[in-house]
């Protein structure tokens, strides 16, 4: 049984996300330990969407994290952010137009495409497949990883992205597009590969069927516990996604949780989930895009 | 009539809408395609086309083509230009017509020392609705057009994700302003500059103030105030920064008000459109342009938007650059 807490953002403090921050990892009981002298985190950028769209983490949410880590732990820690290049997402590009870059020169911190670092081989099963993938030095040689992640829909079958998909963004392999047939297998398997230490979801704004401000802030140290608990949210049947039950049986965490703080079903409400009919629309979008009137279409 | 053999020089995004409406057209022949890209060229093969080139400069030696449409990366605009001129072949180029005003000069040159056409791809010139909007102003319609204001706002290279399906990569050039020429006042501003030229004469002065919300060299918005010659008044605000797309015109006029737009239809009409009319309002104006291009090469016209055009707007572009306000 693991703990996921639930914190809403506070309105009227000078520190609003450090206080959220602190809270939600207050409520699962979370300690920093000692020894800690390299910290990587684990935003979630996707493509060049900035963080109004719901489907990158803020910058500032990041800024607020190494405020409460140098407070924790130490102001002399090594910090750096991590990310890798995909299909469509240069880093480079991505760490400068999402805000990263200025953050970094702010708060001192290393940005590191993953892409770039030096790996080595790591062999890992996951539900009786073999897989090698690369593991980064930057994420071998830390001492607490942290993955921040976000709440949202993603295409079948894997359905939701949180906290374990976004570990699929630690692979440093560009052409990320190779493991979209096996995604759930592969999501499972990094994340037995590289397993994080703490995770936060930054969901201040949710990205849904549209972006909405719903203020939230979740920690635990269990992604597939709070994967579970973010697919309840998203309005999705945790038990019909068969990556986090995956991740249970190859020993990632557990299905059950304690929920602290909020209610599921208060922030339930507030998500922009999506209805039967939005998800038939995007399928008839889909095919066409898929049969290549998109454009003619004025779809893309 | 006689066929005109065209040949595609770059099949990427808007080269393959040029593509798929080149080979609606009646009275043309897509000869050949080229493009750097093996799976640009795949898809090409795909429509049926049979002379496939890595290598434009191969297409260009083809005595198959007559004309060619150029839809590279800005950058390559004024070699490509001047090579196919050289070989007489006739010039759909794609907007902006080149990176600088002097590199716009030599491609009007180049295109004039060997004596082709050339047409800059501007394909809201071709919307019926605007054309219409250009009759009201001119029959006086609005009265006097005291002010304008134009929008053109969408996530332009950065596409965004519509309803699932992955978002597409950037190619470096568009990070490169050297390779660009400019940002989103170059990419989205000259299709309003060139309209609002067509409306109300030539700009007299202009000031523009630049954002740079994603932190790059290029600006990815602008709001430029320009005077036109007609002494319209007209506000320019562009973006890159929305995932809604918007192409908007408000006319102020002393009889009357207009408001023009330019918008995807909802999916289902646009497939109603599809079906019946084989492509759907919002490319139309793409469809327009290429016919027109055709039909001038067939009869002998002197197309427009010219080079001449082009370059107007990319001095007009220039200048607000120069005239940076800080607000």
């Amino acid at each position: 049984m693991s703990f996921v807490s639930l914190v809403t953002i506070p309105q009227n403090t000078n520190n609003p996300l450090q206080d959220a921050i602190v809270q939600s990892i207050n409520l699962i009981d979370y300690s920093f330990g000692t020894g800690v002298r390299r910290v990587v985190i684990k935003p979630n950028l996707c493509y060049y969407w900035d963080c109004t769209t719901g489907q990158t983490t803020d910058p500032f949410f990041i800024s607020s994290l190494i405020d409460v880590l140098r407070q924790r732990i130490g102001y002399d820690i090594d910090i750096a952010i991590i990310e890798s290049d995909a299909s469509a997402m240069r880093c480079k590009y991505a760490f400068r137009m999402l805000g990263y870059e200025k953050l970094a020169k702010e708060k001192n911190v290393r940005l590191v495409n993953l892409s770039e670092d030096s790996s080595n081989g790591i062999d890992v099963s996951c539900n009786g497949r073999n897989y090698n993938f690369l593991l980064p030095k930057t994420i071998a040689d830390a001492d607490l990883k942290i993955n921040v992640a976000h709440i949202k829909y993603t295409v079948d079958p894997i359905k939701l992205t949180c906290a374990l998909k976004n570990i699929f963004g630690c692979n440093p392999y560009q052409k990320k597009f190779k493991y979209h047939n096996d995604l759930g297998n592969v999501i499972v398997a990094l994340n037995k590969a590289m397993p994080f230490d703490l995770t936060l979801i930054d969901c201040n704004v949710a990205a849904g069927v549209q972006p909405r401000k719903i203020g939230l802030v979740m920690a635990s140290k269990d992604p597939v516990a709070l994967d579970v608990v973010a697919a309840r949210i998203a309005g999705l049947n945790p038990d019909k996604i068969s990556y986090i039950a995956l991740a249970e049986r190859e020993g990632v965490g557990t299905r059950t949780y304690v929920a602290k703080g909020g209610e599921i079903e208060f922030y339930r409400a507030l998500y922009p989930r999506i209805t039967f009919i939005m998800k038939s629309k995007g399928r008839v979008k889909r095919v066409l895009v898929k049969v290549g009137m998109g454009r003619r279409l004025g779809l893309e | 009539m006689k066929t005109i053999r065209l040949g595609l020089i770059g099949v990427g995004g808007i080269g393959q809408l040029h593509l798929k409406h080149a080979l609606m057209l009646p009275n043309v022949e897509v000869t050949a395609v080229a493009d750097s890209s093996k799976s640009a060229l795949d898809r090409a093969k795909g429509f049926g086309i049979k002379n496939l080139y890595v290598n434009y400069s191969e297409l260009l030696r083809s005595s198959d083509v007559d004309a060619v449409l150029i839809a590279l990366p800005t950058h390559l605009h004024l070699r490509c230009t001047r090579e196919a001129a050289e070989v007489g072949k006739h010039i759909f180029l794609e907007k902006p017509i080149a990176v600088t005003v002097d590199e716009a000069k030599e491609v009007i040159a180049s295109a004039e020392r060997y004596s082709v056409k050339l047409m800059i791809g501007y394909p809201m010139r071709f919307n019926q609705h605007f054309l219409k909007l250009k009759d009201d102003v001119a029959n006086g319609l609005l009265g006097d057009v005291e002010s304008a204001h134009a929008t053109y706002v969408c996530s332009g290279p950065f596409v965004h994700r519509a309803d699932g399906h992955s978002p597409s990569p950037v190619p470096d050039w568009w990070f490169n302003i050297e390779l660009t020429g400019g940002g989103v006042l170059v990419d989205l501003g000259c299709h309003i500059i060139n309209l609002m030229r067509m409306l109300f004469g030539e700009v007299v002065d202009i000031k523009g103030r630049f954002g740079y919300r994603y932190n790059m060299d290029f600006e990815d918005s602008a709001v430029c105030l320009a005077r036109f010659s007609s002494g319209t008044l007209a506000t320019i605000d562009v973006g890159w920064y929305s995932q809604e797309y918007l192409l908007r015109l408000d006319l102020l006029g002393s009889v009357r008000h207009a408001t023009v737009e330019h918008m995807p239809p909802p999916t289902l009409h646009a497939l109603a459109q599809m079906l019946t009319k084989g492509i759907s309002s919002f490319n139309m104006p793409h469809y327009r342009e290429l016919q027109y291009f055709v039909d001038c090469l067939q009869n002998d016209f002197d197309p427009f938007p010219s080079g001449l055009d082009g370059l107007r707007d990319l001095e007009v572009i220039s200048k607000a650059y120069k005239n940076s306000l800080s607000l």
